[in-house]
C-alpha cells in the first residue's frame, strides 16, 4: 500500500512538470494492478484459510486464533486420503473423472445440436420448443426429483452412473442450449452463405463452420460441465449408494455428520486436492478464452 | 404427398439437429414436470398415493404466511442480487479482458470463489467474516466502532447471502469474457481511427454486441435466483432464520417437501414459481428487442 | 490456427472417450461382482469358509441392504458389524448404504417415495411416526414372537419405545437419556459448585447468575432452550408437570398456561443475561459440535443426549464432562422418557426375514456389541449391557451410569401424530419472535394455540 501512494505522489509530481499524458498513463495501471490485487486477496481469502487449515491437527482449527498452523501436520491429508472401508480417496477422483468426462461429452455434442438448431435452422414450432426448453429451467428440481428416481428405479439405474450421465447427453441442461444459442446467433450470415455457395450442407456446416466459431461458447460449457457436475452432490448422493461408485462430492460429506463427529481436517485436505482438477481445468481452457478465436481471426 | 415432402424437407434438419434434446425432454424431463403439476392438485405425503382436493393447495398458499414471507425474501433476492453480481461481473470482465499483465492468474484467482460451489466450508467461512465475532466486527473494533452480528440479525442476514451471490460471480464473468472474445478486434480499429475515445468505444461497440450474452445472463441469473436455495440452505442450515428472514422460496418448498411431507403443496408452490419466471422472463424478452443487438 | 486449437479440443475429447470406456467397463465389471466394497468381501469370504458351508449350499443367496446416518468412525464400526453378520451367514449379502444425518434423511426419503427403499433401516424417534403411520415400516411383531429378534432381555419399557400404537415398528440400537453436561474445569475455575444430579430450573438460574458474574460476563449459563425442537426439553418440562405434548389420540397435550410459563421462564433469563441473546443464539443454531456454545467456551451447561458425552469429552484437554438430569420445575415430577438409535425393517423389503435376522444379530451379540459399545447409545439388551462395560472408556462409563440411573425414571412416551413437523416449525418460529423481541410470550403462545389446532384437526 505504502509504495502505492508513494508512486502516485510521485506521479502526480511527474505530471505536473513534464510529460502528462504518459504519466497517468502509469499511475491508472498501478491503481489497476493495486485495486485488482486488492479484490484478489478477497477472494482468495477462503482458499487460503483453507489451506493452512488443512495442515493444522484437528483439535487446532477451530481453537488458534493464529493463521499459520503451529503444528503443522501432514495427517489430515494421510487420513483422509484413506477414505473408507478400504476405499480410497483415489477411488473417488477416478469416479468424479468418469463421470465428468462423459458428462462434457455428452453436453457439448448434444447442447450444440440443439442450440445449432434453436439459432440457425428453419423448422416448425421452433418458437414453442424454446419456449418449453426454457420452461424446463423454471421449475426447482425438488418437485421433479421423485419422478425422475422413479423412472430410473424403474429402468433399474439406481446405483449406476447412468442417471447421471444420460441426460447430459439429452441436453437435459437447458443453460448450455441457451448459451450456445446466444452465441450461434452472433455468427455473422455472409460467412454462412460463403460456405453454402462452396456447396457445404448444414451438417457440415454445422461441424466446420459453427462449432470451430462458437469455440468460446463450447469451452465455457467445458468448463462449466466440469465444475458443476464435479461439485453437484445431491444427485450424485440419490443415485450412488454404493462406497465403490462414491465421487469426490460425495467423499467430502462423509466426513460431516450433524449429529456427530465432524472429521473437519480431513474434509479440509480433501476439498483442497479436489479444488485442484477444478482449477486446472480452469487455467488450462481459459487460454481460449484469452487468445480469443474471434472471427476476425478467421477471416484470414 | 407433395405437402408432405415440402414439410419434410422444411424441417427434417432441424428436428434432426433436435433429437438428442427432444428424447431427453419426453423421456426425461417432461413426465416428472407433468406428474408434479398433476401432485400439485392433490395432498401427497410421498409415502401413500396421493388425494385429488382440486386447488387447495393453490388457495392456501395465499394465507400462509411463511410463504408471504418466502415471497417477500426471494423478491429482495432477485431485485438485489441479479443486478449487482452482473454489473460486478461485467466491470472485472472489462477490467480482465485484455491488455493487463498477469491477465490469466488474475482470472483464476477471480474465479475461486466460484469453485466452492456449495461446499460447507463456505458456511464455516461466513460465519468466520460475518459472525458476531467474525472478520467484519474485528476490522470495525480496530476503527472504535461497534459491530454487530450480520449473519444472524434479522434486518442484515438476508444481505450477507445477497454478498455472498456477488461473491460468486464467476460464471456470468467467464460468459461475459468468452462474449468479448467474439467480438471482432477490427471494429475498435475503425473507431479508434474516427477518433471514438474509450468511453465511446465501450457503449457504441462493447455494449450493442455483447447485448446478446448480457441477455442470457440476465436471464439465467433471474432464472437461479428465484431458484436460489444452496445460499440459504448451508449458511442458515436449512432453517430459514433468524426470523424467516433467509428463508427463500425453494427453500421454504424443500421444508414443505422433504421435513413435512408435503409434497403436493410443494408441488402447487413450485408451478408458481414456474409461472411467475416465466412472466419475468417474458418480460425481458419482449424489452429485449429494443437493446439486444443480433449480428447478420 | 483456427483449426489447429479445434483439433486440440477433439484430441483432449478422444481421450475422454477413451478413458471413459475403460473406466465404464471396470465399473460395470464391478457389478457383476455383487457389488460391495471389494476389500470386505474378500475377507467375509474367506473368512466363511468352514462355518457354513452346508447352509449356503442349500440356501438361496440373498441380498439386502442395510443403512444408516453417521460419521467417519461409526461407518468404520458398523461395516465391520456387518461384516461378521456375513461371515456367520454366508447365504445373506447386505449392501451398505451411509451419509451424515441430513442426507440420510433426504436420501431415505427419496428411496421410500420412489419404491427403492433398502431393507433394514436406520430409524429415529423424530422420523419414525412419519414413515410408520405412512406405512412405510413393517410392523415387527411377528418376528418379535416368533424368537427371529429375540427380546428376552429387553426391558420392556425399552421395547414400548419403539412401538406405535399397538406394534413394535423398531428395535433399540441402542438407548440414551437426555441430561446437561458441564466440564469441571470450568467451574473449578469459576469456583462455582456442581451442579446436582436432581435440580431444579431455580438451582439453573441461580448456578447461572454465578456464572455470569464470575467470569465477568464471558460466559453465559447455557444456551437458549426455549425453541429448537419440541423435545426434549419442553416436553420434560410438561411431563413433569404430569402432561405431555400429545395425548394418545394425537390432542395436544398441555394448555395455554403451560406454555406461557415455559416461555416466560426463558424470557426472563434471556432478560436477566444467563443465555445468549436472540442473535447470538441463531448464530450458533446450525453451528456443528466443534463450534458450538459449549464446546467453545462461551456457555456452561449444555443439554446432550447421554451417549454424546464422549464426543464432547473429546473436544476439552482439560475437565472432564459430567452430566446430570434435565432440571424440573421446583415441585415437578420426572420428566423422563427413553430416546435412542432404532433398527426398522421396510414395508417394501423382499426379505423380510433375514432383515429381521441381522437385526437380532445387530442388538443381541457379543460379536456385534463388543464393536458397538455405547455408539449409539446403551444397548437395549440388558445381557449386553454387562458385556460391554469392561470394555468401556471413563466417557462411556458415564454415559452408561446415567442412562442407567435415569431409565428406571422413564415413563412411556406416545408418539407424535403426523402433524408434529409443521407444528415444531411454530413453535421453534414463535420461541425466536419472542428472543427477537417481535412478539409479547402472550402473543406468541395465541398464535400457537391457534396454529396448532388448526394443524392437528
Amino acid at each position: 500500500m505504502k509504495t502505492e501512494v508513494a508512486s502516485m505522489e510521485k506521479g502526480t509530481k511527474l505530471s505536473t512538470n513534464v510529460n502528462k499524458k504518459k504519466s497517468t498513463i502509469h499511475i491508472s495501471k498501478i491503481l489497476k494492478h493495486a485495486f485488482i490485487i486488492m479484490l484478489g486477496v478477497a477472494m482468495l481469502y477462503p482458499l487460503i484459510w483453507m489451506f493452512s487449515s488443512s495442515f493444522k491437527p484437528e483439535t487446532e482449527i477451530f481453537t488458534s486464533p493464529s493463521f499459520w498452523p503451529e503444528t503443522f501436520t501432514l495427517a489430515n491429508y494421510v487420513e483422509g486420503w484413506k477414505g473408507l472401508s478400504g476405499v480410497s480417496f483415489g477411488k473417488f477422483f477416478y469416479n468424479s473423472f468418469f463421470l465428468v468426462s462423459l458428462a462434457i461429452i455428452g453436453n457439448v455434442m448434444s447442447c450444440s445440436m440443439a442450440a445449432y438448431a434453436f439459432a440457425k435452422l428453419d423448422f416448425a414450432f421452433k418458437k414453442v420448443w424454446f419456449g418449453l426448453m426454457l420452461m424446463t429451467l423454471m421449475l426447482p428440481f425438488h418437485v421433479t426429483v421423485i419422478p425422475q428416481y422413479i423412472i430410473f428405479n424403474n429402468l433399474e439405474m439406481v446405483n449406476t452412473f447412468w442417471p447421471l450421465i444420460l441426460p447430459k447427453f439429452m441436453a437435459v441442461e437447458g443453460f448450455f442450449i441457451f448459451l450456445m444459442v446466444q452465441f450461434i446467433r452472433g455468427i455473422p450470415r455472409e460467412l454462412e452463405e460463403a460456405a453454402e455457395i462452396d456447396g457445404c450442407g448444414k451438417i457440415r456446416m454445422y461441424w466446420n463452420l459453427i462449432l470451430p466459431l462458437a469455440l468460446p461458447a463450447v469451452i465455457t460449457t467445458m468448463i462449466f460441465t466440469f465444475i458443476w457436475t464435479w461439485n453437484d452432490f445431491f444427485g450424485q448422493l440419490l443415485y450412488l449408494s454404493d462406497i465403490n461408485k462414491y465421487t469426490v462430492a460425495l467423499g467430502l460429506r462423509m466426513f460431516l455428520d450433524a449429529m456427530g463427529q465432524n472429521s473437519w481436517g480431513a474434509m479440509f485436505a480433501m476439498s483442497i486436492l479436489s479444488l485442484v482438477p477444478l482449477f486446472a481445468i480452469f487455467i488450462f481452457f481459459q487460454k481460449y478464452l484469452i487468445e480469443g478465436i474471434a472471427t476476425g481471426g478467421l477471416k484470414g | 404427398m407433395e405437402v408432405v415432402k415440402r414439410i419434410w424437407k422444411r424441417n427434417w434438419i432441424g428436428y434432426l439437429f433436435l433429437t438428442p434434446w427432444l428424447i431427453g425432454l419426453i423421456g426425461l424431463t417432461a413426465i416428472p414436470m407433468m406428474t408434479s403439476l398433476y401432485l400439485s392438485f392433490t395432498s401427497y405425503d410421498m409415502f401413500t398415493s396421493p388425494d385429488w382436493i382440486g386447488a387447495q393447495n393453490y388457495l392456501e398458499m395465499f394465507q400462509d404466511r411463511k410463504w408471504i414471507a418466502s415471497v417477500k425474501v426471494t423478491s429482495i433476492y432477485v431485485f438485489l442480487g441479479v443486478p449487482l453480481q452482473l454489473s460486478f461481473a461485467l466491470a472485472i470482465a472489462l477490467l480482465l479482458n485484455k491488455g493487463i499483465k498477469g491477465l490469466k492468474v488474475y482470472r483464476a484467482v477471480y474465479y475461486v470463489p466460484s469453485l466452492f460451489g456449495g461446499s460447507v466450508a463456505i458456511a464455516i467461512l461466513w460465519r468466520q467474516i460475518f459472525g458476531g465475532e467474525g472478520l467484519i466486527n474485528n476490522l470495525l473494533a480496530y476503527l472504535g466502532l461497534q459491530g454487530m452480528n450480520w449473519i444472524s440479525s434479522p434486518d442484515t442476514a438476508l444481505y450477507t447471502l445477497i454478498v455472498l451471490t456477488i461473491w460468486q460471480f464467476g460464471a456470468p464473468m467467464v460468459i461475459f469474457l468468452a462474449g468479448l472474445q467474439q467480438i471482432p478486434v477490427d471494429l475498435y480499429e475503425a473507431a479508434r481511427i474516427d477518433g471514438a475515445g474509450r468511453f465511446k468505444q465501450f457503449v457504441r461497440i462493447t455494449l450493442p454486441m455483447l447485448s446478446p450474452i448480457i441477455l442470457f445472463n440476465l436471464i439465467m441469473q433471474i432464472i437461479s435466483a428465484f431458484q436460489a436455495f444452496t445460499p440459504a440452505y448451508i449458511v442458515s442450515g436449512g432453517t430459514g432464520g433468524p426470523l424467516n428472514s433467509t428463508l427463500f422460496y425453494t427453500l421454504y418448498l424443500y421444508q414443505n417437501g422433504f421435513t413435512q411431507f408435503q409434497m403436493g403443496y410443494a408441488s402447487a408452490m413450485a408451478w408458481i414459481l414456474l409461472v411467475t419466471i416465466g412472466i419475468v422472463t417474458a418480460l425481458v424478452f419482449a424489452t429485449s428487442k429494443k437493446w439486444v443487438f443480433y449480428q447478420g | 490456427m483456427k483449426k489447429r486449437h479445434l483439433l486440440g479440443i477433439l484430441l483432449t475429447l478422444v481421450l475422454m472417450i477413451v478413458s471413459a470406456c475403460n473406466s465404464g467397463e471396470s465399473a460395470s465389471s464391478d457389478d457383476q461382482g455383487s457389488g460391495d466394497s471389494s476389500s470386505t468381501e474378500n475377507q467375509t469370504d474367506s473368512g466363511s469358509g468352514e462355518t457354513g458351508n452346508k447352509d449356503a449350499e442349500e440356501q438361496e443367496q440373498v441380498e439386502i441392504r442395510f443403512t444408516w446416518w453417521g460419521d467417519t468412525g461409526r461407518n468404520e464400526i458398523y461395516n465391520a458389524i456387518v461384516d461378521r453378520f456375513e461371515e456367520e451367514n454366508p447365504n445373506i449379502t447386505v449392501k451398505r448404504e451411509f451419509g451424515g444425518w441430513t442426507d440420510y434423511w433426504d436420501k431415505l426419503t427419496t428411496q421410500t417415495a420412489g419404491g427403492n427403499a433398502p431393507d433394514v433401516v436406520s430409524m429415529h424417534q423424530f422420523y419414525v411416526s412419519d414413515y410408520a403411520r405412512r406405512g412405510a415400516l413393517l410392523p415387527l411383531n411377528d418376528f418379535i414372537d416368533s424368537g427371529i429378534i429375540d427380546t428376552s432381555n429387553t426391558p420392556d419399557s425399552v421395547i414400548n419405545s419403539g412401538k406405535i400404537d399397538d406394534d413394535v415398528f423398531m428395535i433399540a440400537k441402542g438407548i440414551t437419556m437426555s441430561g446437561y453436561v458441564y466440564n469441571t474445569a470450568v467451574l473449578d475455575e469459576l469456583g462455582i459448585d456442581y451442579p446436582d444430579l436432581n435440580w431444579t430450573y431455580e438451582d439453573l438460574e441461580k448456578l447461572s447468575k454465578q456464572v455470569v458474574e464470575a467470569s465477568g460476563g464471558e460466559i453465559y449459563g447455557t444456551s437458549d432452550y426455549a425453541g429448537g425442537q419440541l423435545q426434549p426439553n419442553f416436553r420434560y418440562y410438561l411431563r413433569s408437570l404430569g402432561k405431555d405434548l400429545f395425548t394418545e389420540d394425537g390432542q395436544l397435550g398441555f394448555e395455554s398456561d403451560d406454555l406461557n410459563s415455559w416461555w416466560a421462564m426463558w424470557d426472563s433469563f434471556r432478560q436477566q443475561g444467563l443465555i445468549p441473546d436472540a442473535a447470538t443464539t441463531t448464530e450458533y443454531e446450525g453451528a456443528p459440535l466443534e463450534q458450538n456454545m459449549f464446546v467453545t467456551g462461551k456457555t456452561a451447561f449444555s443439554q446432550i443426549p447421554a451417549n454424546q458425552i464422549t464426543l464432547y469429552q473429546n473436544q476439552f484437554d482439560e475437565g472432564e464432562i459430567q452430566i446430570v438430569r434435565i432440571p424440573t420445575p421446583v415441585g415437578g415430577d420426572s420428566g423422563e422418557f427413553i430416546e435412542g438409535a432404532y433398527l426398522s425393517v421396510t414395508e417394501s423389503s423382499e426379505n423380510p426375514e433375514e432383515a429381521a435376522k441381522f437385526i437380532n444379530f445387530f442388538v443381541n451379540t457379543e460379536k456385534s456389541l463388543e464393536l458397538f459399545k455405547v455408539e449409539q447409545g446403551a444397548p437395549g439388551n440388558t445381557k449386553m449391557s454387562e458385556f460391554i462395560k469392561p470394555l468401556l472408556e471413563a466417557p462411556q462409563v458415564r454415559t452408561v451410569e446415567f442412562i442407567e440411573n435415569t431409565v428406571e425414571l422413564a415413563k412411556p412416551a406416545p408418539y407424535s401424530p403426523t402433524g408434529v413437523t409443521e407444528l415444531e416449525q411454530v413453535y421453534k418460529d414463535n420461541a425466536s419472535a419472542i428472543a427477537f423481541g417481535q412478539m409479547t410470550v402472550e402473543e406468541a403462545v395465541v398464535d400457537f394455540m391457534d396454529q396448532a389446532e388448526r394443524i392437528l384437526k
